[in-house]
């Protein structure tokens, strides 16, 4: 194990970070030698010039415009220096090419700009959510409950009638087979009762969502709306005894469900005739089928058995936003996208009117009704801008509407619609110069959150409370422990491993036996376990992260990965393979997806260490290269087949680099079991990394890998890069230059703790300007 | 989720070419209107069955009286024809409430189910397809005839469960189809696009104007994506400017606002509901509807015609009770002035881009799920036809002998020009469609 000396070297690896942030040079780490064209230029032109184009004494303006590099070759040639003398034609060639590209063009000009925090609107995550918050705002805020399961309220009548209620509880889950009994041997009739369970459904993801319902009785779901069943199975007809619904759900929000149940005929009562009938049997079952996912049992963890209000899921189809940078931003705007927040705008105005009493507080005849909804209007402006509205927008965002509207519930609309499709909602960072507190609050909420700032911190800013870096940092803990954070460093970690985009999981079925389509999902929700074991603890170590060798698993995956558990096992924390495992990056879920059909792969597997992990800059290959088939070398290891295929000098400049961070991962097979041999020989784990110090690290496994990605200053640099950009949507440089190396310090200091980290970084990002 | 298609559609066709298609179709001058004129068809549904003595004319032929509760269609007998001897002979499970309504427009035995009657076994929905949404469907899949909704499905007071007794059109077996009983939630789905429009184009301005306000306070660098953004609103406004103009061949229609669902405003949702239904026909929305009055069992007290009971319960009197009788007499009389009232406002309204009224060129269909209430039958389901359509000879008062109302539903279909050879329960179909022409 080799340890890299830290801090006398942060600054010189601060330096190289930064020239790869910037993107100068995507392979910056190797050492270059300077462009011929540069020594000439610095010879020759930059006396007058300037060292970087910029301009000297002798001529000022600097040197910038669209010409191509042939263009600028032949005007060199024909005109530089002054004088007699002029600069022969390569020599002018090799200056054209090197000053195009380091300062001439306007991509080069691009490239050289300081990094700002750009104006940026709203991305569609943080639509949505802002969206939900802001008509959530006029709701009861949902209830903090740390139960799971539903409550369940037993009947012995056909309908719900307190008076004949015999039982009620908590229920883990609803998948019950009652057959020709009663739910209880006493206090029941097993021809005829009912039930009713209660409380919230915890989604994990946005996307759409389908329930099932599986009985042969009657029964009935809603969800989210409570006035209109998703699900409505209560006429029982013919021979079908599942029941589907879909609804598209934002993720890390809980949902208000109710399922009700009936054993017993509808319509007329005619249960005193069939008394002495045989009893017919009875099961009930709520499922659902999660994006990507398998229809499942809606499992204990997703369940609370108390009712929190209706969200407002925004369901427009929005184009997607811009990830060029490795994280979502809004720094364009398109027609597609205005589009979409027209259409948006429109169907949040119709939501409102509908829902008026309840969200403004006004009944349809109140006398006072256009008051009120005149206050209620001014005050979803105010929450929607998340500032307080000057008299001037006022005017023009609650008073001209209501002036012009030819009725109430228009006037709300138009209100309702202005206002989503103002800037002034859609942008972030509007207000140039030093934040004032109400921009420190926004920035706290949607780096944390990716939505609205919440009462708390509004009243902060209206208090003075956001002036002081430490009010900040406070508000930032405060904030940092609410499950929407949780919900967002879990959006962050999946896009890191490159997994939030969902690969296929097939592997062929004939090497990998009980490898299917519900083992691929049950091995997601396992790694996504792991995760919010590891990160969202109160130790939050990355350390952990990096080392862990437990692994959750249910009896289905125990089974595939040799472990000893009952087949009907729920997921449960499993030391497996404690030799060779070591973290995240050796969980089942990752090796099976950076991974192919049959065999492993190490270089997906070492492009993900060096870009994710190392925060490395890789070129895609120079040209298509098909991997060469397993079976026509039917002799070699994945390894040696790797080893000769990348084999030429074009090859090695950036396999070199990526094949021996990958071969440490060389014991796990395409489904990440652990192997010892491969086509009957030893696997080779061995494999190496040449920090950026120039110093060459070695590992013999994925332990040694996961140890050294633990400890290396190079690992945490780009992680929190990383982890900073996805959550401030913004270039971690536009925030200082030494940002990073502080923010590096604190992450040692605090025992890698990530949700501490978060925490200082959106503190940091929030205060700067 | 049908209303945000509309809506996604809505801003589409904010595209030029788009925006005017849906326009030009409708015009006199397209080759399509003249080929093939335009037909519509509306099924009206009232419940609890009829007073047979006071319902169907003694006479048969086109000399024929109309008795009480037809008084109504005087003005328009010439356009009426009467089909007695209509009978709806599926069996199977469900009361005859329940088949009654389930079966009459679709042809099919219900599923077996949970839902008990008052008699008989229990049930579930109907098996098939309701005839509407199967000549709906044979329009929408022509270009010629397909139309924004195809179908519309009104109702008046129908009560707020979904149950056999109150679902009377099915897109497929197992399939019911929820008639939209709130006339506010039909305006907003025939116009709520056109009332958006008019909303967007009058916040444009003042979003303009803060954008240009916002542009001057941000640095240089960050101006470019809010001047892209502000041609981006310029934009849309233009175009619903040219929109907006076009749009004045069908002007949104002014409702009366403010009617609550109660029984005692049944009168007024009537109306709207007729109102909106003609509407939906001068904007092309629709070729097929359905109005249907409460639900099967239905408990209407007409309060406004001096009757407190029930329908439901009055139809349960016997043949003896004549004050009863005379009340279900008055009872469907005010049903019969409600079809009156569409042929009115049908026959009153000319047919955009084409010639005569919209009256001409639609075909209104009364029925019932029973034939008479307090004996319950199925035989002789009132089919009252008023209107204008192919093979249909009207003016008349028939009298045939009990034909299964599937060979009807199969006659409505083949006028349209959809040649089906059997519908339903095929065991009813047998002689094919009924030759009423």
């Amino acid at each position: 194990m080799h340890k890299l000396p830290a801090s006398p070297l942060l600054p010189a690896l601060t330096a190289l970070l930064l020239t790869i942030a910037a993107g100068v040079s995507v392979i910056a780490f190797q050492t270059q030698k300077p462009h011929p064209g540069e020594r000439i230029y610095r010879q020759q032109c930059a006396s007058c010039h300037g060292a970087k184009g910029e301009g000297a004494k002798a001529y000022p303006k600097p040197l910038t415009g669209t010409q191509s590099v042939e263009q600028l070759a032949d005007f060199i040639s024909k005109n530089m220096p002054p004088g007699p003398k002029k600069c022969s034609v390569p020599d002018s060639k090799q200056v054209a090419a090197y000053i195009h590209a380091a300062f001439y063009s306007p991509i080069a000009q691009a490239r050289n700009k300081p990094p700002r925090i750009e104006l940026s609107r709203l991305t569609t995550r943080q639509y949505c959510n802002a969206v939900a918050d802001l008509i959530g705002s006029f709701r009861p805020a949902p209830a903090q409950d740390e139960r799971r399961g539903l409550r369940g309220e037993y009947f012995r009548s056909r309908t719900f009638r307190n008076n004949e209620k015999q039982i009620e509880r908590i229920d883990p889950a609803v998948d019950f087979d009652f057959g020709r009994e009663a739910p209880a041997k006493e206090g029941f009739d097993p021809r005829l009762f009912s039930i009713r369970w209660e409380g919230s459904v915890l989604v994990p993801e946005t996307g759409e969502y389908e329930f099932v319902l599986r009985t042969q009785q009657a029964a009935a779901l809603w969800l989210n709306d409570m006035r209109k069943p998703l699900i409505d199975a209560w006429v029982k007809s013919g021979n079908d005894t599942e029941f589907r619904g879909s609804l598209f759900l934002l993720g890390g929000r809980a949902y208000p469900l109710r399922l009700e149940f009936s054993k017993a005929k509808q319509g007329v009562d005619d249960s005193n005739q069939t008394k002495n009938q045989p009893v017919a049997p009875a099961s009930i079952s709520l499922l659902w089928k999660p994006p990507h996912r398998v229809v499942e049992p809606i499992p204990q963890r997703s369940l609370i058995p108390s009712r929190g209000p209706e969200v407002y899921v925004v369901s427009t189809p929005f184009p997607a936003d811009d990830r060029s940078m490795g994280y979502e931003r809004g720094t364009s705007v398109s027609r597609a996208w205005d589009e979409a927040t027209t259409e948006a705008a429109l169907a949040a105005g119709d939501y409102i009117t509908e829902k008026l009493p309840e969200l403004a507080g006004v009944s349809e005849n109140a006398s006072d009704r256009r008051q009120k909804l005149r206050s209620f209007c001014r005050l979803f402006v105010e929450r929607a801008f998340r500032r307080p509205l000057t008299d001037d927008l006022e005017k023009i965002y609650v008073s001209r509407p209501f002036d012009t509207a030819p009725d109430l519930d228009t006037a709300v609309k138009r209100v309702v619609l202005l206002t989503l499709k103002s800037p002034r909602f859609l942008y972030r960072e509007l207000e140039s110069g030093k934040p004032d507190a109400y921009t420190t609050a926004s920035r706290l909420s949607f780096a944390l959150w990716d939505s609205l700032p919440d009462r708390e911190l509004l009243q902060a800013a209206a208090e003075g409370q956001l002036s002081t870096y430490e009010q900040v940092r406070k508000q930032a803990e405060r904030m940092g422990s609410d499950p929407r954070t949780w919900f967002k460093l879990r959006e962050f970690l999946l896009q890191w491993l490159k997994v939030d985009l969902y690969p296929d999981l097939v592997k062929n079925p004939k090497s990998y036996p009980g490898f299917d389509e519900a083992a691929a999902s049950d091995l997601r929700t396992s790694l996504e376990l792991s995760l919010q074991e590891s990160v969202w603890s109160e130790r939050s170590d990355y350390r952990e992260l990096m080392l862990s060798k437990k692994v959750y698993l249910n009896g289905r995956l125990a089974k595939i990965y040799g472990v000893n558990l009952p087949p009907d096992a729920g997921f449960q924390p499993v030391l497996l393979n404690a030799e060779d495992r070591a973290g995240v990056l050796t969980h089942p879920y990752i090796l099976s997806s950076f991974a192919y059909l049959d065999a492993s792969s190490p270089i997906h597997r070492g492009v993900l260490v060096s870009r994710s992990f190392l925060g490395r800059v890789i070129q895609p290959p120079p040209v298509a290269v098909a991997p060469v088939a397993p079976d026509l070398q039917p002799n070699l290891t994945t390894r040696q087949r790797v080893e000769m295929q990348t084999k030429p000098p074009a090859c090695m400049s950036c396999h070199a680099l990526i094949n021996p961070l990958g071969f440490p991962l060389e014991r796990f097979d395409a489904i990440g079991k652990l192997r010892t041999q491969e086509k009957g020989k030893p696997i080779d784990s061995s494999g190496s990394y040449l920090a950026r110090n120039g110093k060459t690290v070695s590992f013999s496994n994925a332990v040694d890998l996961g140890r050294f990605l633990s400890e290396s200053d190079e690992a945490h640099a780009a992680f929190i890069e990383k982890l900073f950009q996805y959550t401030t949507k913004q270039p971690i440089r536009a925030y200082g230059p030494s940002t990073i190396t502080k923010l590096q310090q604190d992450f040692r200091a605090n025992q890698f703790n990530i949700r501490k980290i978060l925490q200082e970084m959106v503190a940091v990002s929030a205060s700067g300007s | 989720m049908s209303e945000l298609n509309t809506r996604r559609e809505f801003l589409r066709n904010l595209g030029l070419g788009m925006a005017a298609l849906p326009f030009i179709t409708n015009l006199p001058c397209l080759a399509s209107e003249q080929k093939q004129r335009k037909q519509r068809l509306v099924i009206i549904f009232s419940p609890d069955g009829v007073v047979p003595g006071t319902f169907w004319p003694d006479e048969e032929g086109e000399n024929f009286t109309l008795k009480e509760s037809l008084k109504p269609l005087e003005p328009y007998k010439k356009n009426t024809l009467l089909l007695h001897g209509v009978c709806d002979l599926i069996r199977g499970d469900g009361d005859n409430h329940m088949r009654g309504i389930g079966c009459l427009l679709t042809g099919i035995e219900l599923f077996p189910g949970n839902i008990q009657g008052g008699s008989d076994t229990p049930a579930g929905w109907a098996s098939g397809i309701s005839i509407d949404q199967e000549i709906k469907n044979a329009l929408q899949a022509k270009p010629a005839t397909k139309t924004r909704f195809g179908s519309l499905e009104f109702g008046v007071m129908v009560p707020e469960r979904a149950d056999t007794w109150t679902r009377m059109c099915y897109a497929g077996p197992n399939k019911p189809v929820a008639p939209i009983d709130n006339p506010y939630q039909m305006f907003s789905r025939l116009y709520g696009r056109e009332k958006d429009r008019e909303s967007l184009k009058s916040v444009l301005d003042d979003l303009r104007e803060d954008l240009n306000r916002i542009r001057q306070s941000v640095g240089t660098e960050d101006r470019r994506i809010l001047e892209e953004h502000t041609a981006l609103v310029r934009e849309m406004e233009l175009e619903l400017k040219t929109n907006l103009s076009k749009n004045a061949v069908h002007p949104v229609p002014v409702i009366e606002p403010g009617v609550r669902r109660d029984n005692d405003n049944i009168p007024q949702i009537s109306k709207l509901q007729i109102d909106l239904m003609v509407s939906s026909f001068m904007a092309d929305f629709a070729r097929v509807a359905t109005l249907q009055y409460t639900n099967s069992v239905g408990q209407a007290r007409m309060r406004w015609l001096g009757i407190s009971e029930g329908q439901h319960d009055l139809s349960h009197e016997p043949d003896s009770n004549a004050d009863a009788q005379n009340k279900l007499t008055r009872i469907n009389h005010w049903y019969c002035s409600q079809i009156a009232y569409l042929v009115k406002r049908l026959s009153e309204t000319p047919e955009p881009g084409g010639n005569g009224t919209l009256f001409d060129n639609t075909l209104i269909v009364w029925t019932n799920e029973l034939g008479q209430g307090n004996s319950h039958t199925l035989d002789n389901i009132p089919f009252v036809l008023v209107g204008n359509a192919p093979n249909f000879k009207m003016g008349r008062s028939l009298k045939l002998k009990r034909v299964p109302h599937n060979r009807l539903l199969m006659s409505l279909a083949h006028s349209f020009g959809h040649h089906i050879t059997r519908f339903g329960n095929p065991d009813f179909c047998g002689a094919g469609p009924l030759q009423l022409g």
